[in-house]
């Protein structure tokens, strides 16, 4: 006030300009003026007179009042005099300076009501250039302050932002339903306690509306759309990421489940029409939707498709993977891992699918309408996680155990069960890596599994017997292949004979089998092959029951574990093996961190696709090893060896002597049963000569008893 | 879930006073004996029933510590209940109330209801403020008193529900102008009396569809 006292005293003079006058000669200063300080100091004018002036200052300066908020609205100090002045002009406050002139006792009370009326009616859309700004305000300030985001929501911002992306048409909006959706964004990414408050308030429900995608103009979807859609979707991810806590995650899911949501989202899956980009989010979505919720699963696994005959939606995606394999196929294993309640292996599927995706390609066109071979394709895509395959057979109808359903294959349906070998027996290396950890995969810790698998037998050229499949993975690895062929077949092999004592005798029963191992000296890999193959000997030994004695175990096992042990130093060789088992644990782990954070990097691809140069170990192998490692460490180390070998000896030695104490009994038996046989004859020798003799007595008595009574007949007649 | 009206709440006093396990005790029905420092503020949210009316109370859990003051004051205005605690077992918590209703009194409307209580009342052993005290001061400054035990869960309820009657009694009174949200207060999405509210209708109606 003292300074508008100056400068009207300095003005004015002895005639006193009406306050309309001194109002009208600062507004044609603002709108005349070049300088910026000029203009400030005329604002700065208006605003102490627009108390006392209000309604002056309201029905003269409000045009330029706007001018400057709108052209001058990077110098906060005019902005400033300029909010402040509006404020005077629409203040329904009675003025209580001390110089409250009488002059204005006639003003309407509701003056300030109606200026700012006009104020918001005003079609210069200054209002929402003030909303649009104040969205980008916030944009800023709730960046990197969870402080902030709680107070904003607490000050019913998603209300606010709701009711304009409402107005602005959803999804048909432009730039500023996508700041709208940033914002909310913000608020909820990472912020538990935000995420909380929208469930509660109800807010996801009111979210079903934005995915209403049946009126799809036919021209295509405009590039704000698609952007706006994505970010509609990321909201949803960012309520329902792997990330929050656990509790939170499964209440928003059900919600999403119960309004609907879900069911839309499924729509879009479905949908004709939809560009490639919102598809991948919306499959992402889903997925993190259905995570680890057993009544999302059920429902998701329930959706049919509107294909003809009705099939459900996931095979109709599987099928569909045909034409945009790479990309889309990525997303479906995302989506069936989500499937199971594991995190963990998305990363490991990401890369796996990625490789492979050409071999699905060859799979699926070649068998089309066979689910059943669908199934098989998953298990080259899916070969992390056999439960999805069994997921995926069970999805078709199909209930049989999956390694029947294998076997089955291999034996009867030529077609098919060349698919599997073909991948497994394959000259492209990386098929017989995926194939070989499939396999891995489907019986890793079942042995039932193991021993069915051990009966399967591959017909080979016609003429010839046939081959176990395990027999036919020995053979191969005693080729000598690329590397990656024999660390996915070792790896195979360690597996089906780890806690599988039938598998080792098999296995051992070919003399052959046991000396493939390559002496040669090579790369890093190279090492890698050589401590695999010293994995599985030990494997061999430490499962073996000893049933193979015929082929000797103990020399042909030991010789190459001596020759390991001594020569090549396997310490080293187990060292180097571990550094790179951790190397690809860590990986893993890296991935699923990426996996985890992609709600901060909204626009990266879940997960990244490694070059196929990096695959090397499975994840389910880096277990078996971390977990059998140190037994095998054990029976192998050189001290053991040798142990086992003094013990062979012994037993051997106990063996010997068992077999010269019933050679000795054998001999007594032999001996006694010629005794009895002479016994036996001179018996019957006996007897003869007794019935001889018998007969000679009686004939001898019966010639006595004659001649006795010849002698008394003779007797008698001599007298 | 549809609701007749929805009430903000905010939960103050010094640090270590038990405000957030009363908030958990309320939401989740469980005593954590260790509880980490609040940072900033915590959101919690249950239904309760008054009158045969379904209220959904939103109540933000402040820090208490000197520190985070100027955050926890934007949350005043804005809400239509306050629990101002103390712990009946540290005499400082009960001094720095006058603080606390000034900072009260100074940001929130006019209209809040305040409700004063006394928490830790099953460490009668420790005690350090009379029961008298907290309801002469309550008496003094128009406050609503109890004592309570987020441990025990006794009164814990009751603290909650009828700082939701005050408030609803206030609502009936024509004290609260139900149609300004800004005083903590927002009328379920059917039962809307005014159908001017453009903003709240067309999703509103959807939430309560869907529950």
């Amino acid at each position: 006030m003292d300074l508008f006292r100056k400068y009207l005293g300095a003005q004015q003079g002895d005639q006193l300009p009406s306050g309309a006058e001194t109002v009208e000669r600062l507004c044609e200063r603002v709108r005349t003026s070049t300088l910026l300080d000029d203009r400030r100091d005329a604002v700065r004018a208006l605003k102490s007179l627009s108390k006392k002036f209000q309604l002056e200052v309201g029905t003269i300066a409000m045009d330029v009042l706007i001018t400057v908020l709108e052209n001058d609205r990077t110098d906060t100090e005019i902005l400033g005099y300029v909010l402040e002045t509006l404020c005077n002009t629409m203040c329904n406050e009675p003025l209580d300076e001390e110089d409250d002139n009488t002059t204005h006792n006639h003003l309407p009370e509701n003056m300030g009501t109606q200026f700012t009326e006009m104020f918001i009616k005003n079609p210069d859309n200054v209002r929402e250039i003030i909303r649009n700004d104040g969205l980008l305000l916030l944009l800023h300030l709730t960046r990197n302050s969870t402080n902030i985001q709680k107070i904003v929501a607490f000050e019913n911002a998603f209300e606010g932002l709701l009711n304009i992306i409402n107005e602005e048409g959803t999804s048909d909006g432009g730039i500023v339903v996508e700041d709208c959706l940033h914002l909310m964004l913000n608020l909820l990414k990472n912020n538990s306690s935000n995420q909380n408050f929208f469930k509660e308030g109800s807010y996801i429900q009111r979210l079903t509306p934005f995915f209403d995608l049946q009126s799809t103009p036919s021209e295509g979807w405009s590039a704000q759309k698609v952007t706006n859609i994505q970010l509609m979707l990321l909201l949803l991810r960012s309520l329902v990421s792997p990330g929050n806590p656990q509790q939170q995650t499964t209440d928003c899911q059900k919600v999403m489940y119960r309004c609907g949501l879900l069911e839309k989202l499924c729509h879009i899956l479905m949908a004709s029409g939809v560009p490639a980009d919102v598809l991948t989010e919306s499959i992402n979505t889903v997925s993190e939707v259905i995570r680890g919720c057993s009544t999302n699963q059920e429902y998701f696994a329930s959706v049919m498709a509107p294909s003809n005959p009705p099939r459900p939606e996931l095979v109709v995606l599987l099928l569909s993977m045909v034409n945009d394999v790479v990309v889309v196929g990525l997303l479906l294993v995302v989506l069936l891992l989500s499937m199971v309640n594991d995190v963990v292996v998305v990363g490991c599927a990401g890369c796996t699918a990625a490789v492979n995706g050409r071999l699905l390609v060859v799979l699926l066109l070649s068998m089309v309408n066979d689910v059943v071979v669908v199934g098989c394709c998953w298990l080259y895509c899916c070969c992390q996680w056999p439960a999805l395959v069994v997921l995926l057979l069970s999805m078709v109808n199909e209930k049989q155990p999956f390694m029947l359903r294998c076997a089955v294959l291999y034996l009867n349906t030529i077609s098919a069960g060349q698919l599997l070998c073909g991948g497994l027996f394959s000259v492209d290396p990386l098929s017989t890596w995926f194939a070989a950890v499939a396999l891995l995969h489907a019986v890793n810790g079942n042995t039932a599994q193991k021993e069915q698998l051990l009966r399967v037998q591959l017909a080979t050229s016609l003429g010839n017997p046939p081959v176990s499949l395990l027999q036919q993975c020995a053979n191969i690895l005693a080729q000598g292949p690329r590397v990656l062929t024999r660390v996915g077949l070792l790896m195979l092999l360690c597996h089906w004979l780890a806690d599988c004592p039938i598998a080792v005798t098999h296995f051992l029963h070919n003399s052959a089998n046991v000396p493939f191992v390559s002496a040669s000296e090579g790369d890093e890999l190279e090492l890698v092959v050589q401590a695999l193959c010293a994995f599985l000997l030990g494997l061999c030994v430490l499962f073996n029951d000893d049933q193979v004695e015929n082929c000797q175990s103990g020399e042909s096992l030991y010789c190459p574990l001596t020759y390991f042990w001594r020569e090549l130093s396997a310490v080293s060789l187990f060292t180097v093996l571990s550094v790179l088992l951790e190397r690809t644990v860590s990986d893993k782990l890296s991935q699923v961190a990426k996996h985890e954070n992609y709600n901060n990097a909204a626009k990266k691809p879940q997960v990244d696709f490694p070059e196929s140069a990096e695959v090397v170990f499975d994840h389910q192998f880096t277990r078996l090893f971390k977990k059998l490692e140190s037994d095998v460490q054990k029976v192998c180390c050189v001290c053991d060896f040798q142990k086992s070998e003094v013990d062979e000896q012994k037993k051997q030695a106990v063996i010997e002597q068992h077999d010269s104490i019933v050679s000795q009994y054998k001999e007594l038996i032999r001996e006694q049963d010629a005794q009895l046989n002479t016994v036996r004859a001179e018996l019957s020798d006996m007897k003869g000569k007794y019935s001889n003799t018998d007969k000679t007595i009686e004939e001898l008595t019966q010639q006595i008893q004659q001649l006795k009574d010849q002698n008394a007949l003779l007797k008698a007649h001599r007298g | 879930m549809s609701y007749a009206y929805l009430f903000k709440y905010i939960i103050i006093g010094d640090t270590g006073v038990g405000k957030s396990c009363l908030l958990l005790q309320f939401t989740d029905k469980r005593f954590q004996p260790v509880h980490d420092l609040t940072i900033g503020v915590e959101f919690g949210a249950r239904m309760i029933t008054i009158d045969g009316k379904q209220i959904k109370l939103q109540i933000w859990d402040t820090a208490g510590q000197e520190s985070f003051r100027s955050i926890t004051r934007s949350y005043y205005r804005g809400a239509a209940g306050a629990l101002l605690v103390y712990d009946i077992t540290r005499r400082d918590t009960f001094n720095h109330l006058t603080s606390w209703l000034e900072d009260a009194r100074q940001h929130a409307s006019s209209n809040m209801a305040i409700m004063l209580i006394g928490n830790k009342s099953d460490l009668e052993a420790r005690r350090d403020v009379k029961r008298e005290e907290g309801e002469a001061f309550a008496r003094e400054h128009g406050l609503i008193f109890m004592e309570t035990s987020a441990k025990t869960a006794s009164n814990v309820e009751e603290a909650f529900i009828n700082t939701a009657k005050e408030i609803y009694q206030k609502i009936q009174d024509g004290v609260f102008d139900i149609n300004n949200e800004a005083n903590g207060i927002k009328i379920g999405p059917q039962h809307s009396p005014t159908s001017g509210l453009p903003a709240s209708s067309p999703g509103g109606n959807q939430g309560g569809g869907c529950c």
